[in-house]
């Protein structure tokens, strides 16, 4: 009966829209009293089918009821409320609408959502919170899951005692640890310099100064699994600084055992000028082979808004070269920035000193920013690649053909 | 889904949610589907019932979702109700309600609810400018003016930017009224138009004329008009505001483009400070130009001629009455090459003074120091619309400022197919803003999806006088 009934409610469909009008319009004719006693009755009769008996003002007696003792308490609560309680009262109730509004907040996230400039400032950092929230509770729910399963073969195989032989020490972690160390605390001595400029805190914000801390840890962890590990200089930095709160966030007491040069004096101060290289995707030169005499220099910087040539500037300031990797030369750009992120700076200069190899090298270029390696020259790529693209756009061959003069001028400015 | 047509049943709208594939959401999707087709009140009523019976209470969600069909619906003592319901049942509301709720309010005889509800919202956070828009409009609907202005003018204190609707709403709502103190207010609301250099639309320009025109014994009458290129208005032969900048603001903006754009936190950024030193001396020495010219922009007007024959070409065309040429480079183009070659560069820095940067500096401040610093008659001549120069100005005047003296000082060089000729857009010579001379009001207005650009003006203007 229902599924027929659906069936022809699609079929009429079309004529919603005009029934509907008809409808209201016949209950204007019963102005609503504002009183709900009174409505009840009155819409009880009229405005329901007659086989039907059902009170569509219900659901207001029910909110209405449901309250009587919750309203006697919220009158003696205090009416004023702190600007902190009040933030919190208008979280909750965002949440309730359905915004992407974190569960839980402390007290500090409060402070910092009511400090934002702006309503889009608050809600950017809201939908933040809540998406980091979200990405802790889906971890701790695989770790439990994990643990479970774990304890589950821990059962299963205690049933089956079975005793594995193998010919080889199990090497735990700490083993393996203690062998990088050793390789780190080498490179500590005789090992190639690479330098982070850790002096652009002014041009960051809060959270992008975290995100570096973050690379930068990611960094030096790769480095410290290396076969040939870079000796790392931590230059300019300044001991009250926001990326010191930030590395003791992240490393915690492991800060004062790490294996690397923590200075507040510049690179220029350390090393001889000539050997210095800024590396710098502004930068108008391109680099053609990883020299191994040379000491690299990478900017501590995420810079999400992008700030073009800041670091460029500090090079030329400072009067020192610079160096961008060759990434046109070697990959067919599609789209994304040229900056890249410092963990993966460090992984093109390790595989590059250990290797030479730049394909293998830029390898640890994200894959969604290029779309393929050159293996012919540059511009005939392009051109097989706007084909293609043409082509898709569904235009004529003679169309194509004539366009080619066209798109190619050597029209870009020299930057 | 499909909404039902008429009210269900509780066992119907179990069935119907335990089809639906994710039963959770179903009162969500379902009151959605309901406000897109904008079902009858009661369907959803018995909705809400159902959900009562069965939970003994109704999500915050689900109310405002209701409320939005019922403003949408314009069910006022329903929307009454909601409110009443929400008042009891939490402590405060966020801002989605308010917004709904002040929106259905005041589009009715309960419109001074909205103004207490609104009052209400202030306790807590700054109303949303919808807000302020429903407010103003009911009470200017209903002839309170004076109560209307004292919302716009609290709105703008609040820096909420009212939006053209409302500003509209002012003029249509006061036609034929005479009252001297309204008429300063709507004024007002001109001046605000050219201050932020607003432009209203073709309606929102016909009720400024309407009004005008209705004022008693103000006899004024309205014309459509064009403005020709010298600046004088066809129908009462005015001559527009002059385009140029006064001696105050002129400064000004030189100093904010020295300061901010060439600068900047870093002046090794764009250029470094020895070579700004030496371009200023380079400057000084030979002031004042009359056109400068961004020598690579322009040499890439016709992408199959040689770089160096478009500027020549563009350097010949310029140079007529002994018209002083400054052309900017870098010191690329000095170097004998398949696109510059060195005979042709020779012959032309004896028409013209150059100046070559550093290949990694940025040639466009430059050009804009020499202009400013040559004075008010100088133009320059370049195809870029300098909006990431614009973007470095840190206030919105400044950056208005800057345009309108790019307006009236930007020449731009366009190519006739085929020939060595260029031709010239020039510079605009009076200045496209709201402007009065007491017993005239000349008004651009834009038809409504053209000049969606910042660089572009209207051409259309609304010409008023008083007889």
């Amino acid at each position: 009966m229902q599924s027929a009934n659906m069936l022809l409610r699609k079929i009429v469909r079309s004529s919603v829209l005009p029934f509907a009008a008809q409808h209201g319009m016949k209950k204007d004719l019963f102005p609503l009293s504002r009183t709900l006693s009174l409505s009840l009755c009155l819409k009880q009769d009229k405005s329901c089918e007659p086989s039907e008996k059902l009170d569509l003002d219900e659901w207001k007696k029910v909110m209405k009821t449901g309250l009587q003792e919750e309203v006697s308490e919220t009158v003696s609560e205090p009416k004023e409320l702190s600007s902190l309680a009040a933030a919190r009262e208008t979280l909750e109730m965002w949440r309730l609408a359905g915004r992407a509004v974190p569960e839980n907040i402390s007290e500090e996230q409060l402070k910092t959502f009511m400090e934002c400039p702006s309503k889009s400032a608050k809600k950017k950092y809201l939908k933040y919170l809540h998406l980091k929230e979200l990405h802790k509770k889906n971890d701790k729910r695989k770790m439990d899951e994990k643990r479970e399963r774990k304890l589950e073969a821990q059962d299963q195989a205690s049933k089956m005692d079975e005793t594995k032989n193998s010919s080889f020490i199990c090497m735990w972690s700490s083993t393996m640890n203690k062998a990088y160390n050793w390789r780190a605390a080498q490179s500590m001595i005789f090992g190639q310099p690479l330098v982070f400029d850790m002096s652009y805190e002014k041009e960051m914000s809060v959270r992008e100064v975290a995100n570096t801390v973050r690379q930068i840890a990611l960094s030096e962890s790769c480095n410290r699994r290396s076969v040939d590990p870079f000796h790392i200089h931590f230059c300019n930095f300044k001991d009250d600084s926001l990326y010191h709160t930030e590395f003791i966030k992240q490393y915690r007491e492991a800060w004062g055992k790490l294996l690397i040069t923590v200075t507040d004096q510049c690179y220029t101060e350390i090393f001889p000028k000539d050997k210095l290289i800024y590396l710098t995707a502004d930068s108008p030169k391109v680099m053609k082979t990883f020299d191994h005499d040379k000491i690299y220099i990478v900017g501590s910087m995420v810079d999400k808004s992008i700030k073009t040539g800041v670091s460029l500037a500090r090079a030329k300031r400072l009067g020192l070269e610079t160096a961008a990797f060759p990434l046109e030369k070697y990959l067919l750009w599609s789209t994304g920035a040229k900056n890249l992120t410092l963990d993966q700076v460090m992984h093109i200069l390790l595989t590059l000193k250990d290797t030479a190899d730049w394909k293998k090298a830029l390898e640890f270029v994200p894959k969604r920013k290029y779309c393929g390696f050159v293996n012919k020259p540059v511009n005939e790529l392009k051109k097989t690649l706007d084909l293609i693209n043409t082509f898709k756009l569904g235009k004529g061959r003679e169309e194509v053909r004539k366009q080619f003069p066209k798109s190619y001028p050597k029209k870009y400015k020299l930057k | 889904v499909q909404p039902p047509e008429k009210p269900l049943q509780a066992e119907e709208w179990n069935k119907l949610r335990e089809n639906f594939q994710s039963p959770e959401i179903f009162e969500e999707v379902m009151l959605n589907s309901m406000i897109r087709c904008d079902s009858p009140i009661d369907v959803a009523k018995s909705l809400l019932t159902h959900l009562a019976k069965r939970n003994g209470d109704i999500a915050y969600n689900v109310l405002v979702k209701y409320l939005t069909l019922c403003v949408q619906q314009g069910q006022v003592s329903e929307i009454c109700d909601v409110y009443d319901i929400m008042k009891v049942r939490f402590k405060i509301l966020e801002s989605g309600a308010y917004n709904l709720l002040i929106k259905g309010l005041s589009n009715s005889d309960q419109w001074r609810m909205a103004l207490t509800l609104l009052e209400e919202v202030k306790k807590m956070m700054i109303p949303s400018r919808t807000c302020y828009e429903s407010c103003i409009k009911a009470a200017s609907r209903h002839q309170e003016m004076k109560l209307a202005f004292e919302l716009y003018d609290e709105m703008l204190a609040k820096d909420v930017v009212p939006t053209l609707d409302v500003l509209q709403s002012f003029f249509d709502c006061s036609r034929g009224m005479k009252d001297a103190e309204l008429q300063k207010e709507l004024f007002g609301i001109l001046l605000y138009l050219r201050e932020n250099q607003i432009y209203p639309h073709k309606t929102f320009m016909r009720s400024i004329k309407l009004w005008f025109e209705s004022i008693p014994g103000g006899k004024w009458r309205g014309h459509l008009t064009n403005i020709k290129n010298s600046g004088q208005c066809p129908v009462c032969n005015h001559q527009l505001e002059d385009s140029n900048l006064t001696e105050e603001e002129y400064s000004n903006l030189s100093e904010r483009i020295i300061r901010d754009v060439i600068h900047g936190t870093d002046t090794f950024r764009k250029t470094s400070p020895q070579e700004f030193e030496a371009f200023q001396t380079f400057v000084e020495n030979r002031l004042p130009f009359d056109i400068v010219i961004d020598g690579l922009n322009v040499s890439h007007i016709k992408p199959r001629k040689m770089q160096c024959e478009n500027l020549f070409d563009a350097v010949n065309c310029l140079a007529k009455e002994n018209a002083r040429l400054l052309v900017l480079g870098r010191k690329h183009m000095l170097i004998n090459s398949s696109n510059w070659k060195r005979e042709i560069m020779k012959e032309m820095q004896n028409k013209a003074d150059f100046f070559f940067a550093e290949n990694i500096s940025e040639d466009d401040a430059f050009l804009l120091y020499a202009t400013l610093r040559s004075g008010k008659h100088c133009k320059f001549v370049t195809r870029d619309f300098l909006r990431d120069h614009k973007a470095c100005l840190p206030d919105s005047l400044t950056r208005h400022l800057f345009r309108k003296w790019q307006r009236g000082h930007q020449i731009v060089l366009k190519k006739k197919s085929f020939s060595s000729v260029f031709s010239q857009q020039p510079a605009f010579r009076y200045d496209c803003v709201v402007q009065t001379t007491g017993d005239t009001w000349h008004i651009p207005y834009k038809d409504v999806f053209e000049e969606k650009y910042s660089y572009q003006v209207p051409r259309k203007w609304l010409c008023i006088q008083q007889k």
